[in-house]
């Protein structure tokens, strides 16, 4: 089949019930849509066509975010507006669209480009706002974490780990932690590890609630 | 209506894959309003019955119903299940999140005879009596249907009604029934009873079967007559399915092609249910998949029966489809495939390039035992079809067979291992000598377990011990290079052999082994046939004396009350020729056979073009 000729760059939330999908069942269903809403997406050469397609990094089971990205490639041109408006009517609400436009056919791609996320941790448990920032700030200064996941340790240094220092912030009536990580090849800090390691390293009580991405950007906006 | 969603968030964080639990599928229907809440249950995980098309089926035809909401509920996961019962959390369905025990009805499948313990499961995670003469006024109708209910007895006690057959136009009839009995403030035994009157429906309390069938106590018929759908036509193929996030088993659009199958495998059970033979026409089945595909954006449609290669204008679908579907990357495929060189040819036309590997099912080794189960494949069609597809570029197919088969003989079990080595042969032939270390057989055994409604439904099932020395017989004949054997666990297959002959007696050993802890028993991991020994011996049941034994022609059975049309003289003289290994043809290429179906219910072969091939 055609090379595609134009890649769409599509924004899109995880939002409610749907926050609880894989990483994996997030890709198909935002394929499942683009093939619904009719778009003439391009296909892979080879034995096993299939759409042309390449995802953000993956987020866990469980974290929401607002600002999921993915590239489709298209056979043909489609105003990015209209094709905005088909996704978003093909989509479950929880993870409809919510932004389209086209990128360069050479830009490197969403995985690798994106490097820096940002992520909003909501707490609860009753300590203060300035409990929990000096938890955090004295966990940062320790310079490094040891985080224990499905029997492995992973040892991460802070300092690279994190371009920018955790924000405690009320919103809403509730607590929210702002971090900010640096997406590594040898796995990525999850932002709910450091902050109840930094409760649990100071003796204040307190759980994560809900954690959701806010931003993902790319290392020179860091 | 209760929404437990708030409930159940919480356990979410801690039980594996919580797709399975959230709702909010593309294509899930959220009615609002509704006055009457139907629940279709699978007794399995969320990703085996998401793949199951009778779920589909229904879901549409009780959407279509006005002030009727279709709802989903599957087993959940036993992680989720110790969360739930923790927490004091009752079994929810998708939709609406409310409890099973608010619906109206709850319609329970009835797909193979391992999920019987997970039905007693989900009733009690939702806090139904699991017997329905504890059931009372505020507890929902529970109704069985599906391939089991051919032989409902050992489930009986459990439902309050059982569907025997094809459930499109049964659901609506059984709801409307139901709804108009309680709107005039029927008894629950008022509406039973008319419930008993709408064709299809078993309503076991308003039988006695102390004389070892079921006899009708009053005014339910004293014979069952299976419902038949005597038009495919007259029904839509789910046109908007709910699209699973989770990858489920069978994860595509699937279009019911034909339903029947008048070959006349004397083992199969489907074959001799589901007659007779109704196809869809090509110009039905293209435009319900392109609509499907359209609507639910799957990558992939399945044109699903029995024996699809059959379907008389299947070239023709296929033509079609593949010029509609050029440059989309979705892919066509067919559940089972034929002995023979035509099929070879249809696998060519769906794979494009791919060659992953194909599968068939000689079911036997030696001509004279496939002439015995009318199996009508013979080894010069096998052998062709393995030439034609090695030549063509496969390099893997995988054989089905069985052991245990009436009549079967050790020579029988070593007709397999040389067919093996002819088709490893023939297989080395057809390819260039530089790829012939590439070519792998799979060899697939499983126990031959007799089925209620078949010619072999007199016949015994080999104790394990006779299936261990036969499975040593095969091993030790067969080919130790390139060839991948495997067996289906005979424990398994003995505990259904039970299950599928037992009668009312088994309600008592199901309870016992669920009490025990079974529950997933179709999942190897989850399955001790320790635990099932003991509920057998805990109510005074031999299970030998019911998988293992002969039965004489004239033996009162546990199912003679359910009328499939077959008569009972043609599965007896279906049972002699196959002692003489005589074969019978299939009366939709050849003659009338004789089977009654057509004559008792009604009805007629349909055939979407003029003829088969």
């Amino acid at each position: 089949m055609s090379e595609g000729l134009f890649r769409l760059r599509i924004t899109y939330p995880k939002a409610g019930r749907l926050r609880f999908l894989s990483h994996l069942e997030l890709t198909t269903a935002c394929e499942r849509a683009a093939r619904r809403a009719g778009l003439p997406y391009a296909v892979t050469q080879g034995f096993n066509p299939k759409m042309k397609v390449a995802f953000g990094p993956a987020l866990p089971v469980g974290t929401g975010s607002t600002c999921e990205r993915f590239d489709v490639w298209l056979r043909e041109y489609v105003p990015a507006g209209e094709a905005l408006e088909r996704l978003r009517s093909s989509s479950s609400v929880d993870v409809a669209p919510l932004d389209a436009c086209y990128v360069a056919l050479r830009a490197p791609s969403l995985a690798a480009s994106l490097t820096i996320a940002t992520y909003d941790v909501v707490t609860v448990g009753g300590v203060s706002v300035e409990d929990q920032q000096g938890s955090l700030d004295a966990l940062v200064k320790a310079g490094e974490l040891v985080v224990e996941h499905k029997g492995k340790q992973k040892v991460f240094d802070l300092a690279s780990t994190l371009p920018k220092e955790p924000k405690v912030r009320t919103s809403n009536g509730q607590t929210v932690v702002e971090v900010t990580t640096r997406m590594g090849d040898r796995g990525s800090l999850r932002p709910e590890s450091l902050v109840m390691a930094a409760f649990q390293r100071s003796g204040t009580g307190g759980s994560v609630l809900s954690v959701t991405r806010t931003r993902l950007a790319e290392e020179e906006d860091a | 209506m209760s929404d437990l969603w708030p409930r159940i968030e919480p356990l979410l964080a801690s039980v594996e894959r919580p797709a399975r639990y959230i709702d909010r599928e593309w294509g899930a229907l959220h009615i609002d309003d509704a006055e009457y809440h139907a629940a279709l249950v699978y007794p399995d995980a969320y990703e085996l019955g998401m793949a199951n098309q009778a779920i589909g089926i229904l879901y549409q035809c009780l959407a279509a119903i006005p002030g009727v909401a279709p709802e989903r509920a599957f087993l959940p996961w036993r992680d989720m299940a110790e969360q739930m019962r923790h927490n004091d959390v009752p079994l929810f369905t998708l939709e609406s999140c409310s409890p099973l025990s608010e619906m109206d009805l709850v319609g329970i499948t009835l797909p193979y005879e391992l999920t019987y313990s997970n039905i007693l499961e989900i009733l009690d995670l939702s806090r139904i009596p699991l017997r329905a003469a504890d059931r009372t006024a505020s507890d929902p109708l529970v109704i069985g249907g599906g391939p089991c209910a051919y032989n409902p007895e050992p489930v009986a006690a459990f439902f309050d009604a059982i569907l025997i057959g094809d459930g499109e136009h049964a659901v609506g009839q059984i709801v409307s029934v139901h709804r108009a009995a309680k709107a005039s403030g029927a008894s629950r035994d008022e509406i039973l009873s008319a419930l008993a009157r709408v064709e299809g429906v078993y309503v076991p309390s308003l039988y006695s079967t102390d004389s070892g069938s079921a006899v009708s106590l009053g005014t339910a018929p004293a014979r069952v007559t299976k419902r038949l759908l005597d038009d495919l036509g007259m029904v839509r193929s789910p046109v908007c399915p709910v699209v699973p996030f989770m990858d489920v088993v069978h994860d595509r659009v699937t279009v019911e092609v034909l339903r029947g199958c008048s070959r006349g495998c004397r083992f199969c059970q489907a074959g001799m249910v589901y007659r007779p033979v109704r196809e869809r026409t090509a110009d039905t089945i293209v435009r319900d998949v392109l609509a499907g595909l359209e609507c639910t954006g799957h990558e992939e449609v399945s044109l699903t029966s029995l024996s699809s290669a059959d379907h008389s204008q299947l070239e023709e679908v296929l033509r079609r489809l593949s010029r509609r579907l050029e440059g989309t990357g979705v892919t066509v495929s067919l559940p089972s495939l034929r002995v023979d060189a035509f099929s070879v040819e249809i696998a060519r036309l769906l794979g494009g390039g791919r060659k992953t590997g194909l599968t068939f099912a000689p079911e036997a080794g030696t001509q004279r035992m496939r002439d015995v189960i009318n199996k009508n494949v013979t080894e010069e069609d096998l052998l062709g079809t393995v030439r034609k597809a090695f030549s063509a570029g496969w390099h893997r197919i995988k054989l089905y067979f069985m052991i245990g088969l009436p009549t079967e003989t050790d020579a029988d079990i070593e007709g397999i291992s040389a067919l093996v080595r002819k088709v490893q042969e023939a297989a080395k032939e057809s390819v260039p000598p530089a790829q012939r270390g590439g070519i792998r057989i799979g060899v697939s055994v499983a126990t031959f377990v007799p089925k209620a409604h078949t010619p072999f439904q007199w016949d015994a099932q080999i104790t394990l011990d006779e299936v261990r020395r036969r499975q040593s017989v095969l091993r030790d004949s067969m080919p130790k290079r390139g060839v991948d054997l495997s067996w289906h666990d005979p424990e398994v297959s003995f505990l259904e052999g039970v299950m599928a002959r037992g009668g009312r007696e088994i309600a008592d050993v199901i309870e016992h082994a669920w009490r025990a802890g079974a529950c997933y028993d179709a999942w190897t991991e989850e399955f001790s046939l320790g635990r099932w020994r003991e509920a057998f011996d805990a109510c005074g049941v031999d299970p030998l004396s019911i998988a293992s034994r002969v039965r004489e022609f004239d033996e009162k059975l546990p199912w003679d009350h359910i009328q499939t049309g077959l008569s009972s003289e043609f599965l007896r003289i279906e049972r002699e020729r196959a002692s003489e290994a005589i074969t019978t043809p299939d009366c939709t290429f050849d003659e009338c056979t004789g089977c009654g179906v057509c004559p008792t219910l009604g009805v007629d072969v349909i055939l979407g073009g003029e003829s088969r091939e």
